[in-house]
């Protein structure tokens, strides 16, 4: 069977549209309200019930984990396939650890059987929104601790984000299965963290250039993942960063500061973008 | 008769949206839904979002109807900043709708659109699904259930009531349910 998977080769039918992080950044509209400060903070942009487009903006990010999940099902399989039974070294894995990819393949097919039930329950179709490829290509790498970093460290992190803020919409809304589903998703990926921060740290044990490219190339995905500000602890961000999860799984306070600290720049950065567009066009 | 309307801005920069073709919409639109009032369209290109809303000047033909909708309500949702022609007809369906009902005697206590609650906003929402399904232009009813429910509760008895919202043709504005 063939090794190593390029993003264009995913399968995907008809109804899927793929999109990736260029294409998403050069769309230079922004719901961010640029005049507001920290000073003059008004309404919220947390994703929450009582927005007036609560349910679209809901249904959008539920397919936006859908086809996560379906990216970190592939990412994940890959990991397991890839790379040979070994000690860890010269491109390969510890067996055990392929059996941990295997058991998270696992839980994505089941999170994309639920995220597929959810998306029907709220009124989307599959495919009615584009897929952004970006989760995948962090699972490209040659280097399975790079990986590790981008997928389970970055990608799932950045799922233990998006589930606890749907879970809290679920739990606000009181809908009877959106804040049960997210939660038991949200268990599952804490463990796929804390299984990437556990063979990170085994693998790289004698090894500190490799795990400091793999930590660089970790806060390159986290970066990537803020999505121009949408994640990050602001109420100016749609969604929160959950520290006390993430806590759970193995991340360390002065870690998620870090993330913080990207996210809040990378929202800067955003409005700063969208800025000058808006300067450029005369809008 | 043609009714005259209008598109702004008339050059889109920051999404490829064409305003002769919104145009051709509003007027196709107006046809079908039996509306002769001059209508204003103002997109509002700088976000992303889908807030709508329409102002009725008066309750004559005559008056002007303006449509203000965010670039969100015209979007092709598989391919972000370009037009899809379902999505605006839906959307500038839902917002004609709105307008036609204002013009009614029994719209008259109506809020302004920015004015409503989200569960009043919600309610007339799902009063316009349904028509614009039997007018053909396929809204998601499951959609608009959710949306429902997210304001007036997840129960059977709400989804009653949705159903009698869904299938109404000739509601005035206190027929419409507004506290969840």
């Amino acid at each position: 069977m063939r090794q190593f998977f390029p993003v264009e080769d995913l399968a995907r039918d008809d109804r899927f549209v793929q999109t990736n992080m260029a294409e998403r950044m050069s769309d230079t509209r922004s719901a961010v309200d640029l005049q507001r400060t920290a000073k003059s903070r008004g309404a919220s942009n947390r994703l929450t019930p009582d927005r007036h487009d609560a349910s679209d903006a809901a249904r959008s990010l539920m397919h936006g984990i859908m086809v996560g999940e379906i990216q970190a099902l592939e990412g994940a399989g890959r990991t397991a396939h890839d790379f040979d039974a070994g000690d860890g070294s010269e491109g390969t894995i510890p067996f055990e650890l392929k059996l941990d990819m295997a058991r998270q393949a696992w839980d994505e097919a089941r999170h994309v059987e639920i995220s597929v039930k959810l998306s029907d329950w709220m009124g989307t179709e599959i495919g009615q929104f584009q897929e952004n490829t970006v989760l995948f290509e962090a699972a490209c790498s040659n280097d399975p601790v790079l990986r590790l970093a981008g997928v389970n460290r970055a990608l799932e992190g950045l799922a233990i984000d998006v589930f606890t803020q749907m879970k809290e919409f679920g739990q606000l809304a009181d809908d009877p299965f959106l804040e049960f589903c997210e939660d038991w998703m949200l268990a599952d990926e804490v463990t796929h963290v804390k299984m990437g921060s556990d063979w990170l740290r085994r693998v790289t044990e004698n090894d500190p250039d490799r795990r400091a490219k793999a930590l660089d190339f970790q806060r390159v995905v986290d970066k990537l993942f803020s999505f121009g500000g949408a994640r990050g602890e602001s109420e100016e961000s749609p969604i929160g960063l959950a520290r006390r999860f993430r806590e759970l799984a193995g991340f360390t306070d002065d870690e998620v500061d870090t993330i913080a600290g990207m996210d809040h720049d990378a929202l800067e950065e955003r409005k700063e973008m969208v800025r000058l567009a808006r300067e450029t066009a005369g809008v | 008769m043609t009714t005259h309307v209008t598109v702004m801005p008339e050059q889109f920069t920051l999404v490829a949206y064409d305003a002769n073709r919104i145009a051709a919409i509003v007027r196709d639109l107006a046809s079908l839904l039996g509306l002769s009032n001059p209508m204003a369209v103002e997109v509002d290109e700088r976000t992303p979002l889908s807030k709508m809303s329409a102002v009725v000047a008066g309750t004559s033909s005559d008056h002007t109807i303006t449509l203000r909708l965010q670039s969100g309500a015209l979007e092709d949702t598989k391919h972000l900043t370009n037009f899809s022609e379902a999505h605006a007809r839906r959307s500038l369906g839902q917002v004609m709708l709105r307008a036609k009902d204002r013009l009614r005697p029994d719209f008259a206590d109506a809020p302004d659109d920015l004015a409503l609650t989200n569960a009043q906003n919600t309610a007339w929402d799902v009063y316009c699904g349904g028509r614009l399904d039997r007018l053909g232009l396929d809204p998601i009813q499951q959609g608009y259930r959710y949306d429902f429910r997210n304001r007036f509760g997840f129960s059977d008895e709400v989804d009653c009531v949705f159903d009698q919202l869904w299938s109404a043709d000739d509601l005035g504005w206190h027929d419409l349910p507004t506290v969840p």
